[in-house]
């Protein structure tokens, strides 16, 4: 039979609350019927996931959303991840806000580092005569914001572009605020889904 | 040292799982600004305008077809509305960026039983603070903002609806 006291059970819930944002870790999955590879960042209260997107897959995308097939090209040989930012926070009355502007991460190779090409840079590329309203509508909201606070609970989902080649490696330096302090975190070896 | 062994597993499991079994949250807003002004057409080609549920609390949410949490969280929303609609709440989803056929043909996927409305050029959903799909506002009976949830929720979930049933 278990048997615990209440001040072991206690010690219990409170060690659930303090050890959640001392672990900190990236894993990594591979998904067995596609192969696209996925990592997770779990860092206090903030969740990443960024999931390896088949170049073919965000060219139908956005074709499908009226771009014209050369920039749908462009963007699905861009190194596309979708990505899912979490605040998995509980919020016992504690502001627990996260903040994320994606133009603080960085990109590096080597000993190189360099900015994201964020949704804005994308969209003022695209002459007005080539790309229609609906399809600049269409990824808008497909894309992931550059800058968005998340409470406890909140998540999104969208695309983000890291500008490499297919098939590329790369590092990702990434930075956040949560309750107006700031953290930071590398996930290393990403690599960009190949052309397939 | 089995007794040791369960105590640990406890500790794990509740190290794991204790943020997510409290996961359904909504955020209140502090300010509890006005709606933005929201005139749309539904399936019908009627034209719903915020302004006439004044009176009633309602839930908002902005979503479209491709969009993968919000494809999770409707059949949600759908249980929610059968357990609301005689209780004076009003349920409304805005489809973002997508006209009327691509709709109709998702909603033999997933039925929704609540009224969706047609923002199809985007312009509507763009007054309003949204910044990412899925994303619901909960008004209270004079059409402030009071409750907002960024991304997907069980809305069935007793927990979040007690407080949309708090505001009539």
């Amino acid at each position: 039979m278990l048997c615990i006291s209440m001040h072991e059970c206690c010690l219990l819930l409170f060690l659930s609350v303090v050890c959640g944002p001392i672990f900190a870790d990236v894993s990594k999955t591979q998904n067995e019927e596609t192969g696209l590879i996925g990592w997770k960042l779990k860092q206090g209260n903030m969740e990443l996931e960024l999931v390896q997107r088949l170049p073919d897959q965000t060219r139908a995308f956005f074709l499908a959303r009226g771009f014209p097939a050369g920039i749908a090209d462009d963007l699905g040989r861009s190194c596309i991840f979708q990505t899912i930012l979490r605040n998995t926070g509980t919020d016992a009355g504690v502001s627990l806000a996260l903040t994320v502007s994606l133009k603080d991460w960085r990109v590096s190779q080597g000993d190189a580092s360099r900015p994201l090409k964020l949704k804005e840079a994308w969209d003022q590329t695209w002459p007005d005569a080539l790309v229609s309203k609906s399809a600049r509508l269409a990824f808008r909201w497909a894309t992931f914001p550059s800058t968005q606070t998340f409470q406890s609970g909140d998540y999104n989902w969208g695309m983000i572009s890291f500008g490499l080649t297919p098939g590329t490696r790369f590092d990702l330096r990434l930075v956040w605020n949560e309750a107006d302090k700031k953290h930071s975190a590398q996930i290393e070896n990403l690599i960009c889904a190949p052309d397939r | 040292m089995k007794l040791l062994f369960m105590k640990s597993g406890l500790l794990i499991f509740f190290t794991l799982f204790a943020p997510a079994l409290n996961a359904e949250q909504m955020t209140p807003l502090p300010d509890n600004k006005p709606a933005p002004a929201l005139l749309l057409p539904d399936m019908d080609g009627v034209k719903h305008d915020i302004r006439d549920y004044r009176g009633r609390p309602v839930i908002i949410n902005f979503w479209a077809t491709w969009c993968p949490p919000c494809r999770r969280e409707l059949p949600s929303m759908n249980r929610a509305w059968k357990k609301i609609k005689d209780e004076g709440i009003v349920m409304l989803a805005v489809d973002v960026g997508e006209d009327e056929d691509t709709v109709f043909t998702f909603m033999a996927d997933y039925p929704i039983d609540f009224t969706v409305l047609l923002d199809s050029s985007g312009e509507i959903t763009a007054r309003w603070p949204v910044v990412g799909l899925p994303t619901t506002f909960v008004l209270d009976r004079e059409g402030r903002l009071v409750y907002q949830a960024i991304g997907g929720r069980e809305w069935d979930n007793d927990s979040l609806l007690d407080k949309v049933r708090a505001l009539k």
